[in-house]
């Protein structure tokens, strides 16, 4: 498994595909926000693993991000099996968020 | 992916939506009678007029936009789906009927008794009654024992009893010799609404403050001292005891919200969204007008060593701070936090990854939001100055003001209700790797 912080570079190509998914409550890219915690690519298998938080349990359009991430890679990747699962641990806390996320959400409005 | 998800529990927006389009043209409609109140409200806390424009608003506009905004929101706070979608549209039906027959029947014969009130009032019960089933079946199948969870389940317990209390009075008006007027207000205002708001806000509020490792021991004990408060209240107001318990009672159900209070400011400190948008912009606005209620509602408890002129203006002040102030701030605020993804899910949901889909915040228009928090402003603090120096034409004014926000808030409701964008596909780059 590929921590974000630890990609390849085929899984920081991937990583960019997701960066164009915006979180429709705050409009930030949900990379930035920090959701994003895993991406594994596993060439020879063509399978795609993303696992991915979200910012409260209860986020009421959390199902339609995760919709989002699978539509898109599997758009990019057409040939390869994609899966994202969704994990609590650990918990998402404001400290995951990016510089430029922090940047983008105070220039959102 | 997994299942579970607020967005899989969500209920049909059949089901919602009309909860915020009756509220909106609820709203508009009590602007008009507000300015043919203007009158009543330099003189009186109680009269047809004030009791139409009051229950038009408690039910028609709050009770009917939080109905429905709740029933978005069980999913998200309890985590499960709704009990039942078609006793939530029967009873957004009963409460959509009876309303108006309550409000006619209180503007034509004020508290007699008469086919309107007994059609009106078994309407609204059932409406209710309806309501409570399924939010409190919902709760059961909850596995979430949060606080949150707990103070929405009390509020609906409040409401029953509020709502019973009510039409006992019109049936049985004897009964007011035991306080059961300030008793169904009281429960009405503390056990339901405000109640409600706080079990819903603090989960919604620091989420959308984007705030995290806050103090749930604030709302816990705002939980046992507002609800023990308005037990004591309700007891001493029923059996009658000296006015110092009254007081006593009152200042334990404030402490109780200064509890929430806290939590909510931590919230607000800790935020990592420096810039709020419009509806939040109106949510801390309502939260800092409550501060009016408190002062007034303390003053209203001591009504008693006040004069009766002063008793009425800081009684008047109460009822008009917390329902054309706190809660009307509220609602205007989070109706941009909840119908624009209420709206957004149900056309885009599908759409997303494929089609170039606008963001929820793009569906409302922008400058008419920021209008409608500005006539606000001047509605609601002229309306407490005309009550305050007991000014008809100022209060005439600030109906107007009040009319103006009404209009361009159903303005806003009504392009995020008939939201329709063509969408152009995503073209994606080509691959590197």
């Amino acid at each position: 498994m590929s921590k974000i912080n630890q990609l390849t570079e085929a899984e920081q190509e991937i990583l960019e595909f997701i960066k164009t998914i915006p979180d429709p409550e705050v409009g930030v890219n949900i990379v930035d926000l920090g959701l994003i915690y895993e991406v594994d690519y596993e060439t020879t298998k063509k399978q795609i693993y993303i696992a991915m938080t979200l910012s409260a349990r209860g986020c009421p359009v959390g199902d339609t991000i995760l919709q989002h991430v699978h539509t898109v890679v599997s758009n990019m990747y057409p040939e390869h099996e994609v899966q994202v699962d969704l994990v609590w641990e650990p918990l998402w806390t404001p400290a995951l968020i990016t510089e430029e996320g922090k940047a983008t959400l105070n220039h959102s409005f | 992916m997994q299942a579970g998800l607020s967005t899989k529990n969500a209920p049909s927006p059949k089901v919602v939506l009309p909860h915020y389009a009756y509220g909106a043209f609820s709203f508009l409609v009590a602007a008009v009678l507000f300015i043919f109140s203007a009158n009543d409200l330099t003189i009186t806390t109680l009269s047809p007029k004030i009791l139409s424009l009051v229950h038009i608003m408690v039910l028609g506009w709050i009770t009917m936009v939080i109905m429905g905004a709740l029933y978005q929101l069980i999913p998200v706070v309890m985590e499960v789906k709704l009990y039942n979608e078609k006793l939530a549209l029967a009873s957004f039906i009963l409460l959509a009927l009876g309303t108006p027959l309550m409000v006619l029947s209180f503007w034509q014969s004020f508290i007699a008794i008469n086919g309107l009130i007994m059609i009106g009032g078994t309407l609204v019960i059932l409406s209710v009654i309806l309501f409570g089933i399924n939010a409190l079946m919902s709760a059961k199948r909850s596995t979430v024992r949060s606080i949150q969870n707990r103070f929405i389940v009390t509020s609906i317990i409040w409401f029953f009893v509020a709502v019973y209390f009510g039409f006992s009075i019109i049936v049985h008006p004897q009964i007011q010799q035991y306080n059961t007027l300030q008793i169904h207000v009281s429960m009405a205002v503390v056990g339901w609404f405000m109640q409600l708001v706080v079990g819903v806000s603090s989960i919604l509020m620091p989420m959308f403050f984007i705030a995290h490792q806050l103090n749930e021991r604030h709302l816990h004990r705002a939980y046992w001292l507002i609800n023990g408060g308005l037990i004591l209240l309700n007891i001493s107001l029923f059996f009658n005891f000296a006015s110092y318990v009254n007081l006593l009672a009152t200042l334990v159900i404030l402490m109780g919200f200064s509890f929430f209070f806290r939590y909510n400011f931590e919230a607000y400190r800790k935020r990592l969204r420096k810039s709020l948008d419009v509806g939040m912009k109106h949510s801390v606005l309502a939260f800092s007008l409550l501060f009016i209620s408190l002062i007034s509602g303390l003053a209203s408890a001591a009504s008693g060593y006040l004069g009766m002129m002063w008793a009425t203006k800081a009684q008047l002040v109460f009822g008009y701070s917390l329902i054309y102030g706190f809660f009307s701030a509220l609602i205007l605020g989070q109706m941009y936090k909840t119908l624009p993804f209420i709206v957004w899910l149900k056309l885009y949901q599908d759409k997303v990854g494929k089609f170039k889909t606008p963001l929820p915040a793009d569906m409302h228009h922008a400058k008419v939001a920021d209008a409608h928090y500005w006539t606000f402003l001047v509605g609601f603090f002229g309306g407490l100055v005309g009550i305050l120096f007991s000014s008809y034409y100022v209060l005439v004014i600030a109906g107007i003001a009040l009319f103006t926000t009404a209009l361009l808030y159903a303005f806003n409701n009504f392009k995020i209700l008939t939201h329709r964008q063509k969408l152009e596909p995503i073209i994606f780059p080509k691959r590197k790797l």
